[in-house]
């Protein structure tokens, strides 16, 4: 298999690596940099669980593959809050009882995260239209919609104090 | 009663860890030395393996070992010993292993499975209950009889029928001489997969010949421990089964799945950690489904609604194994009735082998299959009567005095599902009806549920309780947290009892077999009543020590003291008081001696009395609690699509005692997004070859946040439970029983169609509803 070099910045630190050419960006977190905080349930990009930001953009990492994370910033899960502190949309998370077993979470803070950084007044419908890309099998939504309104709020709060 | 720590939306003990990425589920765990596993899977659904040709793989790069059944004598299972860790001499099912790969990688190992050549030579395959059922279907196990299984399961010789549940009470066929109305109908639930999110994961190392550690994604370490005790003839106490955070269960996870194949393949590289990770792919065709059933109903009423006899056959699709299923197909006979009293039950649960992936446990345990049948039943009799639907449940619910179709007699205590269905009702009806359009039908539906936890008689949950010296306790219990939030609802029971706040609680996050305190399972919604009891007893004898620390020390009798948390005081003597604290580690007294024994306590719990189901009727106290409720459904159907939109789902139980008010809504509302995948969306397929036809995302679709209805309701009606903690019952699986029926119904109130099968086929129903008009009939 082809071995590739690569460059890419994973929550403020640089890393060069080479990697099979298959190697996805989610096995670069999971495997590589022991951040597994990013979640793997489909691997095929149908369930939102490993959701990461890449250049600003939320993506499913387990299916970006080498030419496309090369060069890149990412944020996974673990570089949203610093040390014990939390991201509102993580406190929004617990506060709305959004969480059940938990496997789903990170992959749907960070598409918020990546939709109220480009856009923090988004629409219900662009609220909705990002939650849809996501599956989660236990809460039945109704929290994690919650959630998603109440981090909206919280970060307008932030930055409207 | 007052309370300070429970009926409280407390936010959950495990949520900071997960909304940081923190959480470790299995599939983040690395060891040392650890090596990965890939299978070779089956692509035929019932075949003999003719040979299998390991060389070239074996040869492959990073490859350390190549493991296949041949040899294998183990067969194991939990009731029936009916399933290899790897096939023998045939494959059962389409997505069976076949072989393991064991590499430096996963790369590595599924590369190699690769090169594994297998010859097969095809047999004729069943996916279908009923195709499986007649006498001259392919038999999928010869040794049916033979297996090694536990008493109370009836295989019938020379057919694939390996548990035959039956259950009477009076006389049927008088009853239905009786009747002044019958209604008799056929129903399908199809195979459902879980899809919980975190796919199966399992790794095991074995330490020497008879000792073995083990880290599953499973809710039942305790039977892991206690199979692969069994198939290696090894010490349990030799086995350490760790659960780390379970990503979603549902069932499907419990008793065993890949952990005994784990174990197995493991045991040839011993010393190395060796780890499967299922691929989604393989969480469908490889791990265990759900439901799969086909039946018969026939109900006798009389003209004023007075339900007579029942008759019912359950046909299960249970897959290749039986093992998983055994009990499934049992449970849905205790309630197959639905929440009634009949005078007259006879009731036949048939356990089929079929070649598909095994069928085992999930969220509700045979109880949406029987309630999708009795359900709709009611409300088809409803009309044949001519009384509301609901008028007929209240005719004929099981409640206080009422005696169920197993022989038990219903108590206050277990529930007031009136109340539930006034809730139900109110929710529902309060509002008009919206008019039928030109685009749309509208409709309304109702439909009852019981539930009961299926078991071993004595299986049971325990709790250990420590206090530390600055008065904090931890508490340790083996329910595992898959999501239903027993961590936090066992926090602020001990909270409760011990009369301190929950943050002075630390619950266990992990469970080892080696440490922690005994748990049949994580199964049965059991957890709040079981493990709540533990802590119960282990927190009364906690109290209990410091009191009787406290007489000593202070030269007071016992029944003079009062437990206040925090503090003992003296009943006699006001000006009296102790800080518990002090006893943590034994009291260490100011002249310098030790008094009492330090706060550590244990408690146990099993439903007492619960037994066999009794051979001749199937009857008797094989049942250990009820929860009783109501769930409903307001729909459109697009007359132009036969499209099925849900509007509103309510649901209205008698969960005895709230303990985390946003905590039980979350497993309320998540059930029922659950039922309304199996109504409207979910089902396994299979291909003209016996291969699953759908096993992705892509394909089998579960709901996402579009579908969720306008609007939600959910009402807990409190009936305290005599035998739960704070009078708390079983509540978890619920929601998921009746939606089906409730939509069905509801769409019958639309449209004018009864449907008797799931999912519903937007093009099947607007077929008949007569396509793109008014099909009102």
């Amino acid at each position: 298999m082809a071995k590739i070099n690569v460059k890419l910045t994973v929550n403020g630190i640089q890393h060069e690596l080479t990697v099979d050419e298959k190697e996805t960006l989610m096995e670069i977190l999971r495997d590589r940099l022991h951040l597994t905080g990013t979640k793997n349930a489909c691997a095929y990009g149908a369930c939102g669980a490993c959701t990461v930001v890449m250049n600003n953009e939320a993506v499913r990492s387990c299916i970006v593959k080498p030419d496309k994370y090369n060069e890149k910033v990412v944020l996974t899960i673990e570089g949203i809050s610093e040390g014990f502190d939390l991201h509102p949309i993580q406190e929004a998370f617990i506060e709305a009882g959004a969480i059940q077993c938990g496997y789903c979470t990170p992959g749907f803070v960070m598409s918020l995260y990546a939709l109220f950084n480009s856009n923090l007044n988004a629409t219900d419908e662009e609220i909705k239209e990002v939650l849809e890309k996501h599956i989660c099998r236990c809460t039945g939504y109704e929290f994690i919609w919650d959630a998603a309104k109440l981090a909206q709020k919280k970060l307008q709060d932030k930055s409207n104090p | 009663m007052e309370f300070n720590q429970i009926r409280k939306s407390l936010p959950r003990t495990d949520a900071l860890e997960k909304v940081k990425g923190k959480a470790t589920y299995v599939g983040d765990i690395k060891l040392p030395g650890m090596l990965y596993a890939k299978i070779l899977r089956s692509e035929y659904a019932h075949a003999k393996i003719i040979s299998i040709d390991t060389s070239e793989a074996e040869i492959m790069t990073g490859v350390r070992k190549v493991v296949t059944g041949k040899d294998c004598k183990i067969l194991f299972g939990a009731c029936i010993k009916d399933q290899p860790p790897l096939a023998i001499d045939k494959v059962r099912h389409a997505g069976e292993g076949v072989a393991a790969v064991i590499a430096e990688t996963e790369r590595q190992a599924e590369d190699a499975a690769k090169k594994i050549k297998v010859e097969y030579d095809p047999l004729p395959f069943v996916t279908d209950p009923l195709e499986a059922f007649k006498e001259d279907a392919p038999i999928i196990h010869d040794q049916n009889l033979e297996y090694c299984r536990v008493p109370g399961f009836n295989p019938k010789e020379g057919t694939n029928i390996f548990h035959h549940y039956k259950q009477t009470k009076g006389d049927t066929e008088k009853g239905f001489k009786d009747s002044e109305v019958i209604v008799e109908e056929e129903f399908y639930y199809p195979l459902l997969s879980h899809v919980q999110m975190e796919p199966h994961g399992c790794i095991a190392c074995w330490d020497s010949e008879n000792s073995v550690r083990i880290w599953a994604g499973t809710q039942a370490p305790f039977i892991v421990r206690e199979i692969v005790g069994q198939m290696f003839e090894i010490p349990l106490s030799n086995i350490k089964v760790q659960v780390p955070y379970l990503g979603g269960g549902f069932g499907g996870k419990s008793d065993v799945s890949i952990e005994p194949m784990v174990a197995y393949i493991s045991r040839f590289v011993p010393h190395h950690p060796v780890r499967l990770i299922l691929t989604r792919k393989e969480v469908f065709t490889s791990s265990l489904l759900g439901r799969g059933m086909k039946g018969t109903i026939k109900v006798g009423a009389k003209k004023d609604g007075q339900l007579v006899a029942l008759k019912a056959a359950l046909y299960y699709s249970d897959g290749a194994y039986g093992d998983t299923g055994c009990n499934v197909v049992t449970a849905s006979g205790f309630v197959a009735t639905g929440p009634y009293e009949y005078e007259h039950c006879d009731i036949d649960c048939y356990g089929l082998y079929t070649n598909t992936p095994p069928v085992g446990a999930y969220r509700g345990y045979g109880h949406p299959e029987a309630h999708l049948m009795s359900e709709r039943v009611m409300n088809i009799l409803a009309r044949k009567l001519g009384m509301t639907q609901a008028a007929l449940m209240k005719k004929n619910f099981l409640c206080d005095g009422k005696t169920n179709a197993v022989g038990q007699v219903i108590r206050k205590g277990n529930g007031d599902i009136y109340q539930c269905l006034d809730e139900v009702e109110k929710a529902l009806f309060t509002s008009s009806k919206p008019q039928e359009n030109d685009d749309y039908y509208y409709g309304r539906g109702i439909a009852g549920f019981m539930k009961t936890p299926m078991m071993l008689p004595n299986a049971s949950s325990g709790a250990i309780i420590k206090m530390c010296e600055d008065g904090t306790y931890n508490v340790s219990i083996s329910g595992i947290e898959m999501g239903q939030g027993c961590q936090t609802a066992m926090t602020q029971i001990a909270a409760e009892a011990l009369k301190i706040s929950a943050e002075k609680i630390r619950i266990s996050k992990e469970v080892d077999t080696q440490f922690s305190p005994y748990e049949w399972q994580t199964v049965g919604s059991i957890t709040t009543l079981r493990a709540g009891n533990a802590i119960l007893q282990a927190a009364d004898r906690a109290i209990q020590k410091i009191k009787e620390s406290v007489a000593m020390i202070a030269h007071k009798p016992v029944e003079d003291l009062k437990y206040e948390g925090e503090w003992v005081r003296s009943k006699s003597d006001k000006n009296f008081e102790f800080e518990t604290k002090l006893l943590a580690l034994s009291y260490l007294s100011p002249d310098g001696h030790g008094v009492g024994e330090p706060i550590e306590t244990t408690g146990h719990y099993y439903i007492p009395g619960v037994k066999f189901p009794a051979p001749v009727t199937g009857g008797g106290d094989c049942c250990g609690s009820w929860t009783f409720g109501c769930e409903g459904a307001e729909v459109k159907v697009s007359k132009k699509t036969g499209e099925v939109t849900v509007l509103h789902m309510a649901i209205a139980i008698d969960l005895g005692r709230l303990i985390n008010p946003m905590g039980a809504r979350g497993q309320m509302v998540g059930g029922m997004m659950m039922g309304y995948g199996a109504a409207l969306m979910e089902e396994v397929l299979f291909n003209d070859k016996g291969i699953m036809k759908n096993p992705n995302y892509n394909k089998y679709k579960v709901p996402k946040l579009s579908h969720i209805p306008e609007k939600l309701t959910v009402k807990f009606i409190e009936t305290p439970d005599e035998t739960g903690p704070f009078g708390a019952r079983c509540i978890a699986e619920h929601p998921a029983i009746s939606i089906p029926p409730a939509i069905l119904n509801a769409i019958q109130d639309a449209t004018g169609v009864d449907l008797f099968e799931i999912p519903v086929k937007p093009k099947d129903l607007l077929a008949k509803t007569g396509g793109n008009h008014n099909g009102k009939n």
